[in-house]
């Protein structure tokens, strides 16, 4: 314990030691910039307690943002035993009071067993920083340089306190800034990132859009439709681009009436016109077929489907759908002539089925008439002869050959029923598809067949049906001829020309067996044959066809092996 | 001829004729007869199939085209039934391939209208000498 000195001496040296203390204290703010008021608060307590004589030194900071130590006490380590700083702080905190009015204080207190001296140093006027109190039993404390001490130390924690609350506040208030800045700049990170996503969502739309339109426009090409709309009120039309492909017109432009009026041909405007005077009127549905005529002559057939749709504002709109449908119309017109030809080729051959038939109608009685006469026969050679069986057997031989004659009849009424068709008939055309017909048949047979076709043959009138039936009986029968020819090629040569009476002529030259010279007359009657399987009918009915025509038909033996049989037909036929 | 009728009439009582052209089944018993067989006609295969003159038939002249049964028809039903009657065939229609068939068959002769009665009568010694 320090006895102060009446020594000047002493004094002088008391007072150098303040005077360095003071020193040291004004240097303290340089220390505590930018730190903490904890920081500041312990230098202040081990700077006081360092250089005044003290028992202990307590702070207590009020209304500090850094309020984590609001009360701090301090006691040298030879005194710990002696102050406990727990009970020094309530000690103390009875000992202030509340009352801020109460800036400075001094005074000895009793604390515990032991007197000490108490001197309290407001920070701020009135303590709204805090307040300091330092403690010591000795009575002659706080002396003058101690109390100057104190107070200088009080005003520098006071000022290094108010910078580091200065310093803390704006600290706080930049970080509330930046707290404001980083929240805004978060919220406007997650605004952009919706509008992102806006921005994606629609981009997708539009890409499907895109898709879906291109998804369009390559089924209508592959389908070879397009669509349109027409405004009725404006007459605005908007065509897809496949119509466009369509009607074959500038994409770049608007579509005009006028321009649909160009494509369609002539002779379907008035139903155009006719259906669009019914759209104007109605909503009704539209289903019909019209045809455009392009500029390089093509003809397109269009299948046009539409609707009307009546707009909330009243507005008439046409809706529909144009497919081209012109391929498949003419696989139909070419379908409807093959047709025709198969129809047609039915009927040159029906010559031949009717042979058959025939035969078989003919031979029935025919067979009766022979066995009933061999019957007779033997019946008369019987000794004594069966007179009446054979009359019985005779009178069944003449009905047999009555009911041949029917068939005859009957055949002849078949034949001069058919309707002749007068027509322009050209010849080498007419033999070209009967030589079509029965190539394979001729191959079957090994024949060779070649024709030597006239260029400057006259057209004839007539029936094209009919003559080439009476060709392709030619062709048969010439081929038949040689059907036991083995020892020569088996050629046949069918010709045309026109003859000196510019008449056209047709024949049939074969190399087969030929026929007797003696009966060229009966070659042509009904039921006269050379062939095993013959029935005689074909080259009667040939011949009838050809005077029916103004014509004549004959046959002649040719130099070498076989037979040549001829038709030639006026130019001018009166049928 | 005596002797030649009394022998086939005695051995082989019945030669059936199938065909439904009337004229066939008027005049062509009346020459089997001459020839001195016995004989039956039946106007369609489904009535000599029915008939009990069946198991009689020594012979049987048969048409090919007729309405209904067809005279190949009834060739085949009568050997799935067992029966092996020698068959000649008559035809007013010239067909190779029916008579290429009809052979295949195992038909005995195959006789195009109109035939000959020395034809018909050498087709049948040719059935009989068969059976």
């Amino acid at each position: 314990m320090k006895v102060q000195l009446e020594h000047p001496a002493d004094e002088i040296k008391r007072l150098q030691r303040c005077i360095n203390d003071l020193v040291s204290l004004l240097t303290l703010p340089a220390m505590w910039s930018g730190n903490k008021p904890c920081d500041i608060v312990q230098t202040l307590l081990d700077s006081l307690l360092r250089m005044l004589d003290l028992d202990f030194v307590y702070v207590s900071l009020t209304n500090l943002v850094d309020a984590a130590a609001s009360e701090t006490v301090r006691v040298p380590q030879s005194q710990e035993q002696m102050f406990r700083p727990r009970e020094l702080c309530t000690f103390l905190n009875r000992w202030l009071g509340d009352d801020p009015q109460k800036r400075y204080l001094q005074e000895r207190s009793h604390l515990g067993d032991e007197e000490v001296s108490l001197v309290s140093w407001p920070l701020g006027v009135q303590r709204e920083i805090g307040v300091i109190v330092a403690g010591s039993r000795r009575a002659d404390f706080p002396r003058d340089t101690e109390a100057l001490l104190l107070s200088i130390a009080a005003n520098q924690a006071l000022i290094g306190l108010q910078e580091a609350r200065l310093l803390s506040e704006q600290k706080r208030v930049a970080d509330e800034l930046d707290q404001s800045v980083a929240q805004r700049t978060a919220e406007l990170a997650a605004a952009n990132e919706v509008l992102r996503m806006e921005v994606a969502e629609r981009r997708r739309a539009e890409e499907a859009l895109k898709r879906s339109e291109a998804f369009l426009a390559e089924a209508q090409r592959l389908s070879l439709t397009g669509s349109f709309s027409w405004r009725i009120d404006t007459d605005e039309i908007t065509f897809s681009e496949q119509l466009y492909r369509i009607f074959d017109l500038d994409p770049d432009a608007p579509v005009t009436l006028e321009q649909i009026g160009s494509r369609v041909h002539p002779e379907d405007i008035s139903l155009l016109s006719e259906k669009m005077d019914l759209a104007r009127r109605s909503i009704n549905d539209h289903d019909y077929e019209i045809r455009l005529r392009m500029p390089d002559g093509r003809v397109k057939y269009l299948r046009t489907k539409s609707y009307g749709i009546r707009h909330k504002d009243g507005r008439l709109e046409h809706i529909g759908a144009i497919q081209d449908v012109t391929e498949h119309r003419l696989a139909e017109e070419a379908l409807s002539k093959l047709r025709t030809e198969l129809t047609h080729m039915a009927r040159v051959t029906t010559l031949g089925a009717l042979t058959a038939s025939i035969a078989h109608e003919v031979n029935q009685p025919l067979s009766g008439i022979v066995t009933n006469a061999s019957t007779c026969l033997r019946m008369l050679t019987l000794d004594p002869p069966n007179v009446e069986g054979a009359r019985e057997t005779a009178r069944r031989t003449i009905r047999d050959g009555n009911r041949a004659s029917d068939v005859i009849t009957r055949l002849r009424a078949l034949f001069s029923k058919t309707d002749t068709i007068a027509e322009q008939v050209d010849l080498n055309d007419a033999t070209r598809e009967v030589i079509a017909l029965s190539l394979s048949e001729l191959q079957g047979n090994r024949v060779i067949l070649r024709s030597e076709l006239a260029d400057d043959l006259p057209l004839i009138t007539g029936d094209r049906v009919q003559l080439q039936q009476v060709i392709l009986n030619l062709l048969r029968n010439g081929s038949d001829s040689m059907n036991t020819v083995h020892d020569r090629p088996r050629e046949l040569l069918i010709r045309t020309e026109r003859d000196e009476d510019d008449r056209a002529l047709l024949s049939v030259k074969d190399a087969g067996i030929g026929f007797d010279p003696q009966s060229t007359d009966k070659l042509f009657q009904a039921f006269y044959t050379t062939k095993n399987d013959g029935m005689g009918i074909g080259l009667s009915v040939s011949r009838s066809i050809i005077e029916h025509h103004d014509g004549r038909l004959w046959a002649t033996l040719n130099d070498g092996p076989g037979a040549t049989f001829s038709f030639s037909i006026p130019c001018r036929s009166n049928t | 001829m005596g002797s030649y009728q009394e022998k086939i009439a005695g051995e082989f009582p019945l030669v059936a004729v199938v065909d439904d052209d009337e004229s066939v089944r008027e005049s062509l018993p009346d020459l089997l007869r001459e020839f001195g067989f016995a004989t039956h006609s039946f106007s369609s295969a489904e009535e000599f199939l029915t008939s009990d003159r069946l198991v009689q038939t020594g012979c049987l002249i048969l048409d090919i085209a007729m309405p209904g049964m067809t005279g190949l028809d009834l060739q085949r039903e009568l050997k799935l039934r067992g029966h092996s009657i020698p068959i000649i065939f008559i035809s007013a229609q010239k067909d190779e391939v029916v008579r290429r068939r009809a052979f295949q068959q195992g038909a005995v002769e195959f006789l195009f209208k109109p035939f000959s009665d020395t034809a018909l009568l050498q087709a049948l010694n040719t059935a009989l000498r068969v059976r």
